[in-house]
This record gives C-alpha cells, structure tokens and sequence, in this order.
C-alpha cells in the first residue's frame, strides 16, 4: 500500500499460493536446443540426387541436401554413385601424380592411389560405427557408410580440382621429396574439407558428443598415411609392384629426406 | 539490367578500374564472351607492355619475351587454378558457379594488367635513363634500384586488383567474413602456382653475365620453393 494505490495488497487463497510454489520449483520449459537447422527443412533439401553429377554439385553447393538425401530409405545407389566417382576422381589425380615418372607409373599411381584410400576406408569404417554409437549418434550403418563415401568424394574431387597445379610441378621438378611432399599438402587439405563435411554430417545425427568422430578423424589419418608406405612407390620407380622392406611411414619419409639431402649438395646447380 | 550487363560498352575499362561493385556483381552474374575476351585483350596488353619495358634493359630481345611471358604467367595461373578455385568458393562460404569465380578471378587479373600497363611507359622512362646493364658495383645499385621499382608497382597493381576482388566477393557474399575466406585461399593457390609458373619462365630482368633468352636451360629441372629452401639452407650454413 502506498500513497498512489490505497487499496492493501490481498492475501492469497491456499490454493493459489500451492500454484505459486509450484511455479517456482517446477523448472521453465527448456527452450528448443541451439543445435544444428534440422535437414530437410528447406524444400530444395528434399529434391532427390538423380545422377552422380548432381551429387558432386549437390556436395560442394548444397552439402545439407546431400546429408538429408543419405538418410532417406534407397541411400545405397547414392552412395554407390559416390563412391563411383571417388574411384574415378582417384585415378584421375592418381595419373597426374603418375607423370612424374612416367613409364608404370601412370597405370600403377592411379591403381594404388585409388587402391589405397578404398582400403583405408574399408579398414577404417567399422570402427567409425563403434565409434558413432559409442557417442550416442542415432545415425544407422548406411548413413555412416553414406558420410563416409562424402568424404571419400569430396576428397577426390578436390584432389581433381589440385591436380593442374600438381601436373605443373610434376613436369617442372627433378627432387622425389618435394614432389611427395607436394602431394601430401594437397591431400591434407583435401581430407580437411572432407572431414568438416562428415563432422557437419554427424551433427545431424544427435550425437552428444564429438570426441569419438576426433579420435576416428585421427586414426584415419594415420592409416592413410601409412598406406602411402606400404603401397610406395606411388611417384617413384620400383622394380617391383609392392615393397620388398616393411616400414612405418614416418621411417620412410626420414629414409627420404636423407636421400635428398645426400644427392642434393652432390649435384646442386646455381644460375 | 540483364539486358545492360550483356552489352558491352567502352566505359566499361574505366567502371572495372573505379571498382562499381554492383556493376561488377551483376557482369560476373552473367555469361558473356565479349566481356570476358575483352578482360583478356586487357591483360594481354598491360601485362605485355609492362612486360616489355621490364625487358627492355637487358635487350629489346628481352623485352619481346617478356611480353609474352608476362601475360602467359597471369593466363595459365588463372587456368590452372580454376578448378579448384570454383570448389573452394561454396565450400568456404560463398555460393558462385563456377563460371562467376573464374569471370571474377580474370576481372581482378584485368585490373591488375591495366595498372601494369598504366606504369610501363613509367618504367620505360627509368629504363631509358638508366645506365646500360654492367656488372659491378656500380651496375649493382642500378639493378636494385630498378629490381624495386618493379616490386612496388607490381605490389601495388596487385593490391588495387585484389582490392576490387574482395569488394566484389564481399558484395556477392554479403558477408565480409566469406568473402576474406575465399579471396586468401584464392590468393594462397594463385601466389603458390604463380611463383612455379614465375619461376619456370625466368628470366625477366635478365643478367649482363648471361645470355637473352625465353627462358633459362634446366627450367624444367627444380622450383621455386626448393631454391628458397636451399638458399635459406646455404645462408644459415654460412652463419
């Protein structure tokens, strides 16, 4: 009560009091979560992917309409067609690399190019599902196989896109170490994007959390790279078609700078 | 304005040089051979004639390769990050088709070989002032000196292009954020094959101790990187 409002302020019934407290235990409704814009919201989401082509499109434009169309019943000839033109893409940039020997190399670049990071995928994919459903994902078998043929695809696709870039530095340079460490940047940054795309995909998929996906990411990594040293050479020579000495990859690269180093202060030339 | 944007017009050189960013958005938007054989004619002949006065020290031979090699070096830098320059565009952020980035990319390059045409009868007049190219010390101080003029023109011409680059890309985009992403990744990719491409058709100054020629015997044989690399490798040895 106060001078503006003489009337004195009313007591509350019992029952509205009850309603008062259990206002204040009872928490507010929890507003919806700040997560990721639901797939398939935007109508253009849900056009179908009729042909690898729209998928490479699809991939590199629309990414959220590849990640809903993934999850639709009858994924497998999408991802079939993915995983087509991953292959392709492969063998494409696997001749590129291929030209800095010439000779074999250019069927053999291409084969283990392509080769390897089908393998690598292979080896790599059931522990992807473990670790997706260790980290609470509702995602099912074919989604995961599904994000994981984006990254293959992206990846290649990018490597494509590199692949004038790396033929210009094939034709133009004599030192093996550069060339592959060329082609390991260029790889990296491919897998890099390919990666965002898949961790943009699990986002999608309620997983609570995504140190799961990291340490997989990490482990795919390493199994790639180490492919690149047990299906070596893949720009060099070999009388062989696999190596005849077993060998981690970091070894391998240390083998080689030692290598180049060595014949470098041999035969240095100054203009 | 559809209709504006495919006609071709001679204020067109001096819209691209003021950087008319709604202009340049609705020409990138659409297809149009004449624009586009128009932006290369531009950096055929800025680039060359900077080319060419760059050259020209050395020898008036010089100068006719230098010509052609500038303008080469800008056109198979753009060709040869085309494709990958398209990708990386939706992927960081900013949804153009492939023929907007690469129209975008030869408008920016256009700019740049006008500025450098601009110059070159500039660098034509320190050129005809300088002392005849000589060894020693005295040849040494001119070679820097005219070795600088050609960096802060060239810097300059290719701040101004990638200026009207980023205004366009950001007015494209509507967000700065997108367009700054994709013109470093553009710029990272151009700046790498660039230099390989610079390197590979060297020399453009030229030497008094060396012969005048397209480009030096064993072009093909090492890169730029490398050189960098041993040269840091031979002055840490030394230290």
């Amino acid at each position: 009560m106060n001078e503006n409002n003489p009337v004195p302020p009313q007591i509350p019934s019992a029952e509205a009091a009850q309603r008062l407290a259990e206002k204040i235990t009872t928490p507010p409704p929890t507003p919806p979560l700040s997560g990721p814009r639901p797939l398939g919201d935007d109508p253009a989401e849900r056009v179908a992917i009729p042909h690898a082509f729209a998928a490479i499109e699809a991939l590199l434009r629309h990414p959220r309409r590849l990640m809903f169309q993934l999850r639709q019943p009858g994924a497998g000839k999408l991802i079939g067609g993915m995983l087509f033109v991953a292959l392709v893409c492969a063998a494409v940039y696997g001749v590129v690399a291929g030209t800095f020997t010439g000779g074999q190399q250019l069927w053999m670049a291409p084969v283990k190019i392509a080769a390897g990071l089908f393998i690598s995928a292979a080896i790599c994919l059931p522990s992807l599902y473990i670790f997706t459903c260790l980290s609470g994902s509702q995602a099912r078998l074919a989604e995961v196989c599904g994000l994981l043929a984006g990254l293959l695809m992206l990846m290649t696709i990018l490597l494509v896109g590199f692949a004038p870039v790396a033929w210009i530095f094939s034709q133009s340079t004599d030192t093996l170490a550069w060339m592959g460490f060329l082609h390991l940047v260029f790889w990296f940054v491919a897998t890099l994007f390919g990666v965002r795309f898949m961790k943009s995909g699990f986002s999608h998929t309620n997983a609570k959390s995504h140190a799961g996906l990291n340490v997989w990411i990490i482990i795919f990594l390493l199994v790639a790279l180490q492919m690149t040293t047990a299906l070596r050479p893949i720009i060099g020579k070999a009388d062989t078609f696999f190596p005849t000495e077993k060998k981690f990859f970091v070894g391998h690269w240390l083998d080689c700078m030692k290598v180049h180093d060595n014949n470098e202060w041999k035969t240095e030339k100054r203009d | 304005m559809h209709a504006q944007s495919e006609k071709l017009e001679p204020r067109e050189f001096s819209a691209l040089l003021r950087g008319e960013t709604e202009t340049f958005a609705a020409w990138s938007g659409h297809w149009n051979t004449r624009r586009l054989a128009s932006r290369l004619a531009i950096i055929v002949i800025g680039a060359g004639l900077y080319g060419a006065a760059m050259g020209w020290w050395r020898a008036p031979q010089q100068g006719v390769y230098v010509a052609a090699k500038f303008p080469l070096i800008i056109l198979l830098t753009t060709l040869g990050n085309a494709l990958i320059n398209g990708m990386l565009a939706p992927l960081l952020g900013l949804n153009i088709p492939f023929r907007q980035s690469f129209s975008a990319i030869v408008m920016s390059h256009a700019i740049t070989a006008a500025i450098l045409g601009a110059f070159s009868p500039l660098i034509g007049f320190v050129i005809w002032n300088a002392p005849a190219m000589t060894t020693g010390m005295a040849g040494a101080s001119t070679y820097s000196l005219i070795l600088l003029i050609h960096v802060a023109v060239i810097a300059l011409a290719g701040i101004a292009g990638n200026l009207r680059l980023f205004q366009l890309l950001a007015t494209i985009s509507g967000s700065r954020l997108a367009a700054s992403r994709v013109l470093f990744a553009w710029l990272a990719g151009n700046l790498f094959l660039g230099s390989q491409l610079s390197w590979i058709l060297r020399p453009f100054i030229g030497s008094p101790d060396l012969p005048v020629q397209f480009y030096r015997e064993g072009a093909l044989h090492g890169n730029f990187y490398e050189a960098v690399f041993h040269a840091l490798q031979r002055i840490l040895t030394l230290n």
